[in-house]
């Protein structure tokens, strides 16, 4: 059974961000016919939220919620998934300097696994790093899809994907309640734990999807039949 | 944007929709704004000083849109009992005048016992590119 996941959001535990977790996933379920999501993975800017218990919101909405981490490095900022009490005594999460290559390896050596996200943005994305410093090894997967994206940002991240032949995944990058699930990630197997998520991340078996309303669209060999 | 009688807690719901309302900025109206808050920097004037730093023409103040973004969310108000709180922005673009703009907002969050409501707002331009994002407060009386 396939499992469609947000992975790429902000609550408000994170300080730029406003949006209560229960208004992201009551959200989600008026919103399920246009973004049928699974659930969502909440990644709070340089830190992880471990004390958050999320169990009755997810029993009332039936929406699933994860924790990750997004975290500042000397390449862009990168998704951790899989964050857990070994990772963070290496890792200084509040860190706005990580050594990236040192996270990718280290975070995969202690069982979780790290996404650059939106590596087409500038300054905090990959692509303009990979334009001065070497490419980084054992990338896992990029953000090819970010629904905070502006103009062209998707777009490079798209070449990079293709140069590097990097796996792709997406999310919305939300930080408003009403931009939840704009992107996000389509699994092949059943994903209902962080750790089954660690999993399939590594595993490959997983596309980015595009919910917004706007997505671009892809060329079409034929004209659109009338009233289609 | 049309003026409404007067919007009540009771009758507010998650999911409810602000506009879409349509909007172009002339430069005169952009100019004045930026001259009745004291704001002389050519770029919010003048297109070749806005060029001269690198910008496309001159560009409309960040003030301006948040203020788009309040009368959004008054103007949806009315005549009613409920007050505009707090409003905060994000300015992710620039805002170009002469340009189609849209004024978007959806209710996405109340909370009962505080008769309070969120929103989201944002301007979005004619690519449907996000400019300018938000969160606004809205805040009912114990009985309307």
């Amino acid at each position: 059974m396939a499992t469609i996941i947000d992975l790429h959001s902000h609550s408000e535990a994170s300080d730029d961000s406003r949006a209560p977790v229960g208004a992201y996933l009551n959200w989600i379920k008026l919103r399920r016919a246009e973004r049928p999501l699974d659930g969502i993975v909440l990644t709070e800017h340089r830190q992880y939220n471990r004390a958050a218990d999320y169990r009755a919101l997810e029993d009332q909405f039936d929406v699933m919620v994860l924790r990750a981490s997004e975290v500042e490095t000397d390449y862009g900022h990168m998704l951790v998934f899989g964050v857990n009490d070994d990772i963070l005594r290496r890792f200084d999460f509040s860190n706005v300097r990580l050594p990236a290559q040192e996270v990718i390896d280290g975070v995969a050596e202690l069982g979780g696994v790290v996404v650059p996200c939106h590596p087409g943005r500038p300054t905090v994305g990959l692509c303009e790093h990979y334009e001065t410093k070497p490419p980084l090894e054992n990338v896992t997967a990029v953000e090819l899809l970010n629904g905070g994206s502006r103009k062209g940002e998707n777009e490079r991240a798209a070449a990079l994907v293709d140069r590097y032949g990097y796996r792709a995944i997406g999310g919305s990058d939300s930080h408003m309640v009403s931009l939840i699930g704009l992107c996000a990630t389509r699994f092949d197997a059943d994903v209902r734990t962080i750790d089954e998520l660690v999993r399939e991340l590594k595993s490959g078996r997983y596309e980015p999807v595009d919910f917004r309303p706007n997505r671009p669209r892809p060329r079409r060999a034929a004209p659109e039949m009338a009233g289609t | 944007m049309s003026a409404n009688t007067g919007r009540h807690f009771d009758s507010v719901a998650v999911g409810e929709s602000l506009g879409p309302h349509e909007i172009v900025i002339e430069k005169p109206r952009a100019r004045a704004f930026a001259a009745a808050c004291g704001m002389d920097s050519g770029r919010f004037h003048d297109d070749e000083a806005a060029r001269a730093e690198g910008l496309p023409g001159m560009i409309i103040p960040g003030n301006f849109s948040l203020g788009l973004l309040s009368k959004l969310v008054t103007d949806w108000l009315g005549a009613g009992p409920g007050r505009l709180t707090r409003i905060g922005t994000t300015y992710r673009a620039i805002v170009l005048p002469e340009r189609r703009l849209t004024l978007h907002g959806f209710v996405t969050h109340i909370e009962r016992e505080a008769r309070s409501v969120e929103i989201d707002v944002w301007i979005e331009n004619e690519e449907a590119e996000r400019l300018v994002i938000g969160t606004a407060s809205v805040a009912f009386p114990p009985t309307d």
